[in-house]
This record gives structure tokens, sequence and C-alpha cells, in this order.
């Protein structure tokens, strides 16, 4: 477990984080979010020791965290950086050996890894023949190579095509699976609606909130439900009445059509099949959630 | 520590994989070989044996020139006037490769033309230039006095006036040998410096590519400078033995191989005739002529002179890299580094001049302080161990040697501060005021 307590950073008259206490638990995907220049960077680069806390303290495991630690964390940064004239074998070896593997252990993680991402063929390749979706795989296995407990990644999924972020969200789950702790950093708000347990938004250096994404989701709902049906317009307009606002209806096919509507008295699931199931034949019907974007939004603007 | 070294062999690694740095293991010793060579190789340039025609109708010389004719020079004697177009031009004199003109106001305007068709080497013409001075003053001892040339030239000798330092009463200090110490200062000065900027060079780059936020995830600030220092001497330390070792080779191959005939017995005691006769003129002798062959082979200690070489090297290392750290966590990109390097390099030129200094005024007041500033020390060390030192003088090299690795270890924390702050920094303007507030900063 991690916890940062009134954890401030300054740099000259800037402000980059402020008072900040936050609990991160151990086995969870964390999402760490906020617009840019919020203080998510210098937040990660707190718990990785590259920057130290102008005041506060963090505490891993619970006691405070000091450099031995850094074993148990691995780093992939959004700016990513590796020896362009190495070859991938190597890097990943350096990069072992700097996080404490021994030579031969190294060896196996890294061609462990190499297997795993299918690209064992380019061990003896210099970095900079490689594409930038190549040595960004690069440096994510080079963050793992040491079987950290916590993951820290930051926008990791920038740079890759669809099948690599396919990818790289399976191993992150599989982390997950594995009891590993994946602090994710990331303005991609549909990846965080996938796998995220928690989520801290951090806005000008303040935690502007800090829970679980189900229940900020619950939080935030609007009492949206898509439906699709076979009838006419006017029919749901009847049936809808006074409580529901209708968004949205589109015809699909000759008599289908999908609408999106709004509960204007907290009406649960059933409440609101029952009083449309009398009118209209419907086909199918899922409450909308809010999306993290939506929330992520909600809150951003209403800090400002 | 440990991380150091791996980041050190990187380092290492990087430039073994460079091809400009592996040929410049071979290519470096390879150019000062040549020049070795072309130094020795054009002072004895010429033709080495000659016929010569003396043309003296004055008979002046009275168809004599030495009692102990060299092998290289046959001379045959003209009483009558001879133009050099005719000798030029003339068949009967193709036989001869010179002409002596010896006028017949010899003894008072002491002149003496000699015309060759090729030119002489150097040793000949010296030795020519003794025969006929030797020549002169018997002539001339016989017209105007009742000495023999042999009482004359014991009166002649010059009084031998030396000049003796009172910490150094033998004399072993030599101002020859403390040019080979300046020669070996400036080869360490030089790379002190050409690795040096590597070590900018490297941080940039490191900044530029972002690769440092990876590396301090891992690795400590302090871990990360030592390692790139540590690295960047190892690249440095493996050029120059590479360079130690084959220029070693060269010299010892152009001693069997090419310069031989200045090492053979027949050549040495013909040169210690030279030097009894030449000595008793007043001047000096051939081999002494050819001071870089004497000196290179057996005026300088090389065991003893490379020990202190070695430790001077790493104390000037020391103190520099620091500077270059300093530069490069400073700097916001690699031709800002570049550019603000000029103020390291004026104290190398500033340790340049201090060795030239030190060998022209080896007891001055200025040469003490370049011998303590650690900047300079280095260089101003390696010409003393060359030149010869006494005890006292030797111990108190190593006090500068001491002052060279406390000053260093002091540069190198501040260095560490500036280092901590910068590494993480790029696209900034360096200024003395961002240098000030990361000194500030823990």
């Amino acid at each position: 477990m991690i916890e940062l307590k009134a954890v401030s950073k300054v740099f000259g008259q800037k402000i980059a984080l402020d008072d900040l206490h936050l609990t991160i638990n151990d086995g969870q995907i964390f999402g760490l979010l906020g617009p840019n220049g919020a203080g998510k960077t210098t937040l990660i680069r707190i718990l990785t020791q590259i920057l130290e806390p102008s005041k506060g303290i963090v505490y891993f495991q619970g006691a405070p965290l000091n450099f031995s630690d850094v074993k148990a964390f691995g780093y992939l940064p959004e700016e990513r950086g590796l020896y362009k004239e190495m070859k991938v074998l190597d890097h990943l070896l350096f990069l072992g050996r700097l996080r404490g593997m021994d030579y031969k252990s190294a060896k196996l993680s890294a061609n462990h890894w190499m297997d795993k991402f299918d690209v064992s063929s380019w061990s003896n390749k210099r970095i900079n023949t490689l594409s930038k979706g190549m040595a960004q795989k690069v440096q994510f296995m080079g963050s793992l190579m040491h079987n950290p407990e916590i993951i820290i990644l930051d926008e990791p999924l920038s740079g890759f095509d669809p099948l690599n972020i396919q990818l790289i969200l399976d191993e992150i789950k599989d982390l997950k699976k594995r009891g590993k702790t994946v602090i994710f950093s990331t303005h991609n708000m549909s990846s965080v609606d996938d796998f995220c347990d928690e989520v801290a938004i951090v806005n000008h250096g303040t935690l502007v909130i800090h829970e679980k994404v189900t229940s900020l989701k619950e939080k935030y709902r609007t009492g949206d439900y898509k439906l699709r049906f076979k009838g006419n317009q006017i029919a749901l307009a009847n049936a809808l009445w006074t409580s529901f606002e209708l968004l949205e209806c589109r015809e699909l096919n000759q008599g289908q059509f999908e609408a999106r509507i709004r509960s204007r008295g907290g009406q649960k699931f059933n409440d609101v099949f029952n009083e449309l199931s009398g009118a209209i034949a419907l086909e199918a019907m899922e409450e909308q959630l809010p999306t993290m974007q939506d929330v992520f939004l909600k809150l951003v603007t209403n800090e400002k | 520590m440990k991380n150091s070294w791996f980041i050190a062999l990187r380092e290492l690694n990087e430039r073994l994989s460079n091809r400009s740095f592996r040929w410049m293991l071979f290519i470096g010793p390879l150019l000062v070989l040549l020049a070795v060579f072309v130094l020795v190789e054009t002072s004895q340039q010429g033709v080495e044996s000659m016929k010569v025609l003396v043309a003296d109708p004055a008979n002046i010389l009275d168809g004599k020139i030495t009692a102990h004719p060299s092998q290289q020079l046959e001379y045959d004697f003209y009483n009558e006037y001879l133009d050099h177009e005719v000798f030029k031009n003339d068949a009967r004199f193709n036989g001869y490769d010179a002409l002596i003109e010896v006028n017949h106001k010899v003894l008072d305007n002491k002149t003496v033309r000699i015309f060759y068709r090729e030119q002489p080497s150097f040793n000949l013409k010296t030795t020519m230039r003794f025969d006929l001075e030797g020549r002169v003053e018997e002539v001339m001892l016989d017209q105007f006095s009742t000495m023999n040339s042999n009482e004359f030239r014991k009166i002649k000798q010059k009084l031998n006036v030396r000049f003796m330092d009172v910490d150094d009463p033998l004399n072993t200090s030599e101002e020859e040998t403390a040019w080979v110490g300046y020669s070996l200062g400036y080869l360490m000065l030089f790379f002190v410096g050409f690795f040096g900027m590597n070590i900018t060079r490297s941080i940039n780059r490191e900044k530029t590519n972002r690769i440092s936020e990876v590396l301090l995830s891992s690795v400590r600030p302090n871990e990360l400078m030592m390692g790139k220092i540590l690295g960047n001497l190892l690249s440095s330390l493996l050029q120059l033995i590479f360079w130690i070792f084959l220029i070693g080779i060269g010299l010892w191959a152009f001693k069997e191989f090419f310069f031989q005939d200045y090492f053979i017995p027949d050549y040495l005691n013909q040169t210690q005739v030279d030097e009894q006769q030449m000595s008793s003129l007043g001047m000096k002798n051939t081999f002494q002529e050819n001071m870089s062959l004497e000196l290179l082979y057996y005026r300088i200690n090389y065991p003893f002179v490379m020990l202190n070489f070695g430790c001077f090297f790493l104390g000037t290392y020391w103190v520099y890299s620091s500077l270059f750290t300093v530069l490069g966590a400073l700097s916001g990109d690699e031709s800002d580094g570049q550019q603000f390097s000029l103020p390291i390099w004026i104290f190398i030129f500033l340790g340049i001049y201090a060795g030239f200094y030190a060998v022209s005024y080896p007891n001055s007041e200025w040469t003490t302080f370049f011998s303590y500033f650690p900047w300079t020390s280095g260089m101003v060390a390696m010409v003393k161990i060359c030149s010869g030192v006494t005890t006292i003088a030797y111990s108190l090299l190593f006090l500068a040697f001491a002052v060279q690795l406390f000053v260093g270890t002091l540069l190198v924390f501040m260095a560490g501060k500036v280092f901590k702050q910068g590494i993480l920094s790029n696209n900034h303007r360096v200024s003395f005021k961002l240098l000030r507030s990361w000194l500030r900063k823990n």
C-alpha cells in the first residue's frame, strides 16, 4: 500500500502539488487522471523518488518510502527514452541490472518478455532501427523486467496502434491478476472505464476526487436509458409523459427506433421498464452510466 | 556504486561501438609515431658522403685539412681560383660533389663558402664545418703565435659557468627532459579535455532523448553522475593505454629497424671522437644536435614517469570532469554544452601555458602557484618530474596531487547538486542565476 500524507511540491513560485492525501491499495489498477499541468507527473516522480516532496511524506507498505524501495517499482514515463545506439537485448539487460537483477535472471526475464511480446527476432537490432511503436514495446518490457510489485505507467497507450493497445491492456489486466498494483496515468478515458478499480483526479496540484470507478459512476449517474423498440414515436412520447425527458430518437429500420431518455424522478430500471413496456414493443433497454470522460469533464469544469 | 559501475560500463561500450573511437585507438598513436619519424628523418636527410674539391688559390690550408679524416668525406685541393659557375659546368669537376672556396683573406674575414650539387646531410655539414674551423685555427696559430694547437685549445676553452639550484646542487633537472614532461602534460590535458567534453555531450544526449527519467527511477543522481565520470575515465584510459602501448612498440621498432645507424657502436665511437674534438672547439656534437633521439631513448626514466603520469592524469581528470558534468547538467541542449565549454577550455589552455612557463622559469613564484592550482598542477608536475626532482620537491608534488583530489571531490559534490536539478530540465537557457539556484537546492 502506498500512502501520501500532506504531500506538497513547490518549484520556485509554482505549487505543483498542494497538501495531497492519497492511499493506493495493493492489487488494483489505479487511474491517475487530470488535465495537462495538473501535477500528475510530479506526483509520479515523487512516487518513483526522482523528486522529493517539499513537504509531507510518502509511505510504502507502512514505512516511509526510501531509495531501496525503487526495486519494487516499475516505471514507464510519458516521454519515452532509450539509448538509440544500443541493441534491444543489451538495453533490457542494462535496465534489469540497474533494478538489481543479476545477469542470469535479467537475461531470463528479457527473453521471457521478448517471447511474450513475440519480438525475440529483434534482440540484436539497434533501437534506432525500430519503429516508434516497437521502441515503446521495448520500454514497456523494460519497466516490467524485474517483476516489480508496483507498476507506474504514464500514458502507456500513446504511440501504439489498436492491436498493440489491446496487447498492452491485456498485459495490464494480467498484471492485476498476478496481484500487482498498476498506477495508470492517462488521458484515454475509455481505458479507465474498462479496467481501473479506483481513480484519483488531480487538478491544479490538489486532489479533486478519489473513489472507486463504480461508485463514481453511481454518484454521477444521470438516469439516462437507451432503448430500442418497435412502434411509433408518438406512442413513446405519450408513455414518457412527465416522468421522462426524450433526449434523442432515431429510426433504425421501418418501424424500429432507438431512443435515449432521461428519468426525471430517479426511477429505477424496473420502473422505467414497466412504464414503457405497455406502450411500445421494447426490444432492448439499458441504463447509460456516465463514462469517466463525462465524470472527468464534470469535475474539472466544476473546479474551474 | 554498483549501479555507477553498470552505467560506466555502458558508457564504455557506447564508446567502443563508436567507429571513430576505435579508429582513434590506432590512428592517434600512428600519427604521433609518424611525427617522431619525420622529425628524426628530416634532420638526417641529404647526401651521406661526398668528394670535395677545396679551391685554395693562396694555398692557405697548405693541402691539409684534418688529421682525422672522416670516411664520408674525401678532400682534393686545387690551388687556383675557381668560380662556382665553372665548377658547376666544367666536365673536369664533374666527379666532385662540393666545392669549398677558401678566399685569400680567409684569416681576416673568417668566411668560407661551400657550393654543393646535392644538399649534404646535417652530419656531413657539421663535420665539414668542424674540419675547416680546426684547420684555419691551426694556420692562424702558425702565423700569429708560438703555441701549438693543443695548447691553444686548452686556453681557448670557454669558461664553463653553470647556474646551480641550491635545492638541486647535482643539477639533476634539465630543460630538455622538462620538454618531454611538457609533452606528456599536453597529452594529459588533451585527453582530459577531449573526454571531458564527452561527459557533457552524453548528459545532454540523455536529457534530449529522455532516458534520464528512466535511469533516475532506478539510480540516485549521484550514482548516475559518477557512472558517467567513471565511464568516460575508462574510455579515456583505454585510449591512453593504447596510445602508450603502440607508441612504445613504435619507438622500439624505430630503434631496431629504422634508426639502427644511430645506435651501432661504430657510430657511437665516432660521435665520441667528434665530441672530444668539438668539445675542445667549444661546440656541441652531432649526437647532441639530434637531441630527440637521445631524449627518447636514454634520458627518460619511463616507469617512474608513467607511474606519476597515471596519478596526475587521474587527479586532473577528477577536477575537470566535475566542471564538464556541471556544464552538461546546466545546459539546455547539446549546442549550449559546446558553446559554454569555453571557460573550461580556458583553464585547459592555462594549464598548457603553465607547463611552458614552468619549463622556462622552474623556480618562479608563478610556477609555484601553478604547481598547486588544481587545473594546472598536473601539467606542472609532469614538467618537474621529467626534469628531475629532489625528494622534498617530490613530496610537494604529492601535496599538489592531494589538493587536486580534495578540490575535485568538493567540485564533484557541488556538481551532484546541479546534476540532480538539471538532469530533468532541458530547453532552458544557461545562466548564473540558474546555477546559483540549483546549488542552493537540496
